[in-house]
């Protein structure tokens, strides 16, 4: 079939390219191969006045259960109800701008993707992309442990200058995103949903911070709402992004295990932090190293991996102070998990209120964490920057 | 002919005065209640007229008027067909009116003629003052705490032939009393039917209720089903001082007024004799604001939180209660009383009581631990639901743990009794009234920093707090207030130290997940 000439070139001439592109990546049924096909077909002006007149090849429709016939009919009705012009102006009063595979400021790591994004909408800059990416990704039923790690790795591989991207669920993906703002150089975040809506509620502040100081992008339009099927495609895009990806916790099975996967399938190095035998929000972690992946027990493990271990020290020397006394009991009591304090009190035969003195003593100097009426160890002792004594 | 009779009405817990004045007339027979009754009180002339017949009186075929006075108060219930019958009797010539000057008179009627018990006898009673009284005989345990002379009534016809000297009264000689300062009940025989005795193991939830027992603090448990909150919120009103007479009496005054359509039970099971012991009660999280908080749409009636007022109000399952409900309960908390208002009246209720809350740190009770199946989306919804406002109510936050199985089994040490460590919480009591409070829950303000000075370590310590934000200002005093509190339990004396601080502290957790919120 021949690309349809200028003399069909409909009332909103004159707009980018992109603008048509974003309008069809809003289209029923179309994932990030139909919408590569689509683009393929030539000028986007030209192939939306194909899908508007229902004359799209049927070969750019997916192999699905709708029949490509009944599939280019829907986008033809669907077509009625947009027009490229008033989303394009939308996008831009939204401040959310697009880039399409092979134009400006499309991602480098996402040139040689088998499966690239045909366009992604961005809220911030997407030339943070250019620096070294590790993907810090984990489960969102993730424990106090989790967190902790998360966020430390998150705001020391910032610290380094790393853009630390993650997919700004809740849990793992929030707390290393959290971390990541607190460090210094711009994070990123790789949405499934609309920019309208990118995350859970509770992590849209969040959200907005990553987009003042990076970038939040997404490779669906605004309006399109979280469906599950998207967060497999969504975390294949995070795994391109990085150079690394960190699974900080995951059971067996879960949206991690497919960033993983994604990851191996694009000869990414995938590093997995250890966790208490027994926690299922690490069995996933655990299976890994058991199968090969490399252990993350700091941020230095990560920027070996990157290639990047001139940076830090090899291994963070713990300056913290040695606990004395019933603090230094009372730390003995406590492994890794959340501990009640009646527990420590139990463990260690001390009442309650040297238990509590020993706690606050141990966290002013950095060994616990408190919350909730839980105690537990803190994570990693925060090593600093590398320009720093 | 014209008569009349004393009587009164109940709004709220308080009982108001009602001039009875009943007016026999020839014309056209007619039976009609003037002076703003309402409907249950306009029945009365039904069950006036049938009770009066059965009685074995003559009717009058004639026109009959009965006034209420004072004629802006709205009067409800049917507590006025007593004093009704009997003003009627006395307007139509079949009673001396010289036996019912100047005595007051309560009670339903039945179609039968008997006189039926009526709701919030205590109240009606004392604003009767001291003259003669007439109360149904099921009202007369309660009535005589606050009127020893009253006597019982079981039919109309008894009453009338008693009142012309006919026949003895059919009550019992009076069994307690409360005079000028007397005393009423024996609390040794109340002894409360709970021990901490039984409970094994919780070192901290069984510092917590003793040091909410002592400084008045608001308390909530948070745990696992089962841990044994409820066991422990039980036990902390038998930690609770005795009532003052004047404490007794407000308490059954609203259970009187609050009557036997309440969970609390029928008549017959509201506090007859004055209970020294403080009251519990534990609404269930479906109950209505009304039910809660006091009021309905026909009568002012107390709620929940009035009658547990002197003692502990247990609300199991805080987070499963509407926003609304916990909403309602600020001014109570705040000023001790409810002010509850419907069209035409309002009253003033008590509420001074000792909030004990509980929750589940999660939808399921695991949270933090990994056994937790909840979604982050519902760890997140329940967190909003006990966060800020109303977590800010709470002195003491307390994390409760299922008991080492150790302990369960009698491997633990020896736990103190109920007799064991009420001693220590009268003590610590007793300071605080030296203070001028009645419980160190009061303290605030500069009555605060007078009385609960802070070691300048314990300065140090507070101040940390409240930089790295684990402590808001107003928190940091709350905490202060806790440990001493703790010091007056000890025996100790201020200034505060930062052992006592810390310990505070930790009885008040920031994070009823444990931290699993994400
Ligand atoms: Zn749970």
């Amino acid at each position: 079939m021949n690309p349809a000439g200028p003399s069909h070139r409909p009332a909103g001439a004159g707009l980018p390219d992109a603008a048509y592109l974003a309008t069809m990546a809003g289209l029923d049924l179309v994932g990030p191969a139909t919408l590569r096909r689509l683009a393929s077909l030539g000028d986007p002006a030209a192939t939306w006045e194909l899908i508007r007149t229902g004359r799209v090849p049927e070969s750019v429709c997916a192999a699905r259960a709708v029949a490509p016939r009944s599939q280019v009919e829907r986008w033809r009705r669907q077509s009625e109800t947009v027009d490229p012009e008033s989303a394009w102006i939308r996008l831009r009063h939204l401040g959310i701008g697009v880039v399409a595979l092979g134009g400006d400021g499309y991602p480098r790591m996402l040139l040689d993707d088998p499966d690239p994004p045909a366009v992604l909408f961005t809220l911030g800059d997407p030339a943070v992309l250019d620096q070294p990416c590790v993907a810090v990704v984990g489960t969102r039923k993730s424990t106090g442990y989790g967190r902790g790690v998360a966020h430390d790795l998150g705001r020391e591989l910032a610290a380094v200058g790393v853009c630390v991207v993650s997919g700004l669920a809740l849990g793992i993906d929030a707390a290393a995103h959290a971390g990541a703002c607190e460090g210094g150089a711009p994070p990123a975040a790789v949405v499934g949903a609309g920019l309208d809506r990118p995350c859970p509620g509770a992590n849209l502040a969040l959200a907005r911070r990553v987009a003042a100081l990076g970038l939040v992008c997404s490779e669906v339009p605004p309006g399109t709402r979280a469906q599950p099927w998207r967060f497999p495609v969504r975390n294949r895009v995070v795994a391109s992004l990085a150079s690394v990806v960190v699974v900080v916790e995951s059971a067996r099975t879960g949206g991690s295990m497919s960033t993983v996967d994604h990851a191996v399938a694009r000869d990414r190095t995938v590093l997995a932090v250890p966790g208490p035998v027994g926690n299922p929000a690490s069995e996933g972690c655990n299976a890994l190293i058991a199968e090969g992946a490399g252990v993350c027990t700091g941020v230095g493990d990560v920027l070996a991996a990157l290639g990047l271990s001139g940076l830090v020290r090899a291994t963070p020397e713990d300056r913290r102070e040695t606990p004395g006394g019933d603090a230094a009991t009372v730390l003995d009591a406590l492994c890794w998990r959340p501990e009640s304090v009646e527990f420590l009190a139990r463990e260690t035969r001390l009442d309650l209120r040297a238990v509590v003195r020993g706690l606050d003593w141990l966290e002013r100097h950095g060994w616990v964490r408190r919350t909730g009426g839980f105690v537990q160890r803190a994570a990693a002792p925060p090593g600093g920057p590398p320009w720093s004594p | 002919m014209l008569a009349s009779v004393s009587s009164a009405v109940v709004v709220g817990v308080e009982g108001h005065g009602v001039r009875v004045e009943v007016h026999v007339a020839g014309g056209l027979p007619s039976f009609s209640v003037v002076g703003l009754p309402d409907a249950s009180c306009r029945e009365a002339r039904d069950r006036v007229r049938a009770a009066v017949l059965s009685a074995g009186f003559r009717f009058p075929p004639e026109r009959i008027t009965v006034n209420l006075a004072p004629t802006d108060l709205r009067k409800h219930g049917p507590c006025l067909d007593l004093p009704i019958a009997l003003a009627l009797l006395v307007a139509s010539g079949q009673l001396d009116a010289d036996p019912l000057v100047g005595t007051g008179f309560l009670g339903e009627l039945g179609l039968d003629g008997s006189v039926r018990p009526v709701v919030g006898a205590l109240p009606l009673a004392e604003v009767l003052g001291s003259g003669p009284l007439v109360v149904p005989l099921r009202n007369l345990d309660e009535v005589r705490l606050v009127a020893p002379g009253a006597r019982g009534a079981a039919t109309l016809r008894g009453v009338a032939e008693c009142l012309q000297g006919e026949s003895p009264w059919p009550d019992p000689e009076p069994r307690r009393s409360i005079g000028a300062g007397g005393v009423v009940g024996e609390s040794s025989a109340e002894r409360p039917s709970v021990d901490l005795a039984d409970v094994q193991g919780h070192p901290l939830g069984r510092l917590a209720i003793e040091v909410a027992a002592a400084g008045g603090h608001h308390t909530l448990l948070v745990g696992p089903p089962g841990a044994g909150k409820t066991m422990l919120a039980e036990r902390l009103v038998g930690l609770l001082p005795d009532l003052t007479d004047q404490e007794a009496l407000e308490v059954a005054r609203v259970h009187s007024a609050a009557g036997p359509t309440r969970p609390g039970g029928p008549v017959s099971d509201a506090p007859a004799v004055l209970s020294r012991r403080p009251p519990f009660r534990s609404p269930h999280h479906t109950a209505s604001v009304v039910a809660l908080v006091g009021g309905g749409s026909r009568t002012l009636r107390p709620g929940e939180i009035s009658l547990a007022t002197s003692g502990v109000l247990f609300m199991d399952e805080l987070g499963e209660f509407p926003a609304a409900h916990l909403d309602a309960l600020r001014q109570p908390l705040e000023s001790g009383v409810v002010d509850v208002v419907r069209a035409s009246v309002s009253a003033r209720l008590p509420a001074r009581f000792l909030l004990v809350g509980a929750t589940n740190p999660c939808p399921c009770g695991f949270a933090p631990d990994p056994r937790c199946r909840c979604s982050p989306a519902q760890i997140q919804r329940y967190v909003r639901r006990l966060s800020g406002p109303v977590l800010d109510r709470f002195d003491l936050r307390v994390r409760i743990e299922r008991p080492d199985p150790e302990s369960l089994f009698g491997g633990g040490a020896a736990v103190e009794s109920t007799g064991d460590v009420r001693p220590r919480v009268l003590g610590a009591r007793q300071v605080a009234a030296g203070r001028g409070v009645r419980c160190n829950r009061m303290l605030r303000g500069d009555a605060l920093e007078r009385h609960a000075p802070l070691h300048p370590d314990a300065v140090d310590l507070l101040r940390d707090r409240v930089d790295r934000g684990t402590l808001s200002v107003r928190g940091a005093q709350r905490v202060r207030a806790v440990a001493l509190t703790l010091i007056d339990l000890a025996g100790g004396s201020p200034p505060i130290g930062v052992d006592d601080l810390l310990l505070a502290e930790h009885l008040r957790i920031g994070d009823v997940t444990g931290g699993a919120a994400p």
